[in-house]
């Protein structure tokens, strides 16, 4: 069985150990796992802001009976 | 006939020097590093993937446990890309070497060990005789115990050494066989498609990558925690 020939077995250890050891750690070390944006929360301002009736003489003046 | 069989087996040389070198080397090639926020396709797959295997794996662990996460993430990496790409025909596989894997299986696993008996020797020692058995029964258990621990490297690598190379002996076998009979066509069909079948489950070469890894983390899991 060609795998019990321990001539080669000295070289295939030694590139073995800094491929895994060194390479493949370096590799995923570097790969950058972003966070994805944060989403912005618009709720609140729906939740803060309560019509007031002043308003509505000043944003629908079309609504309003012409008083001419 | 021996010879021809097991030829593909043996550390491939060119022009006599070993070209196990590049061969080992390749497949670290193909980890994609990218410092862009918005990646391609190929290297967002890889990024997911890397980070649901550590999710997955790291999970069990303790925040002990957890400082080997670049050391699993980086042998289940190995592993899967070297099985991956011996697959394609007239490769050369390096985990059919019982060195390489040898050389994994015993500094890990030697390593988990280690790490018990420094920060919780007793009770890595206590895993040497398992709760409940009577007294006259001791000695035999502690040693069968011990037998069972010494042996998880040695079956570790040949556990990897011996399922690749069968499997990769039985795709040498049925394609001659499928080739040597295509002058018949009627076995042709009925081989091709066992090949291809076999194929298939061979690419359960992967979940023997999960094997290794899982039983190197039970080994770990172990040792630290309980």
């Amino acid at each position: 069985m060609p795998q019990l020939d321990t001539s080669t077995w000295f070289t295939t250890i030694m590139t073995m150990l800094p491929t895994l050891y060194l390479i493949t750690q370096l590799k995923l070390l570097n790969t950058n796992h972003y966070q994805p944006p944060p989403t912005k929360n618009s709720n609140l301002q729906s939740h803060g802001i309560r019509w007031q009736p002043k308003w509505t003489k000043t944003c629908l003046p079309l609504s309003q009976p012409q008083q001419s | 006939m021996n010879e021809n069989l097991f030829t593909p087996f043996s550390t491939p040389t060119i022009l006599n020097q070993p070209a196990t070198i590049p061969i080992i080397l390749f497949p670290a090639m193909l980890v994609l590093t990218s410092k862009h926020p918005i990646n391609n396709r190929l290297a967002t797959i890889q990024q997911n993937l890397t980070q649901l295997i550590l999710k997955q794996m790291m999970m069990t662990h303790n925040a002990k446990g957890q400082t080997w996460s670049l050391m699993l993430m980086s042998l289940i990496t190995f592993i899967a890309m070297t099985n991956l790409l011996g697959l394609l025909p007239y490769s050369f596989t390096p985990t059919t070497q019982l060195s390489m894997n040898l050389a994994m299986a015993i500094p890990l696993w030697t390593g988990t060990v280690m790490v018990g008996f420094r920060f919780k020797t007793k009770n890595s020692l206590a895993h040497l005789l398992p709760q409940g058995t009577p007294t006259p029964l001791i000695p035999m258990l502690v040693v069968i115990e011990t037998v069972s621990l010494l042996i998880q490297p040695v079956a570790l690598a040949v556990r990897l050494t011996a399922n690749i190379t069968a499997g990769h002996l039985l795709m040498h076998l049925i394609g001659n066989a499928a080739l040597a009979l295509s002058t018949t066509n009627f076995s042709l069909t009925l081989l091709t498609s066992t090949l291809l079948a076999l194929l298939t489950v061979l690419e359960i070469a992967v979940a023997l990558i999960q094997a290794y890894v899982f039983t190197l983390l039970v080994s770990l899991y172990l040792h630290n925690n309980t």
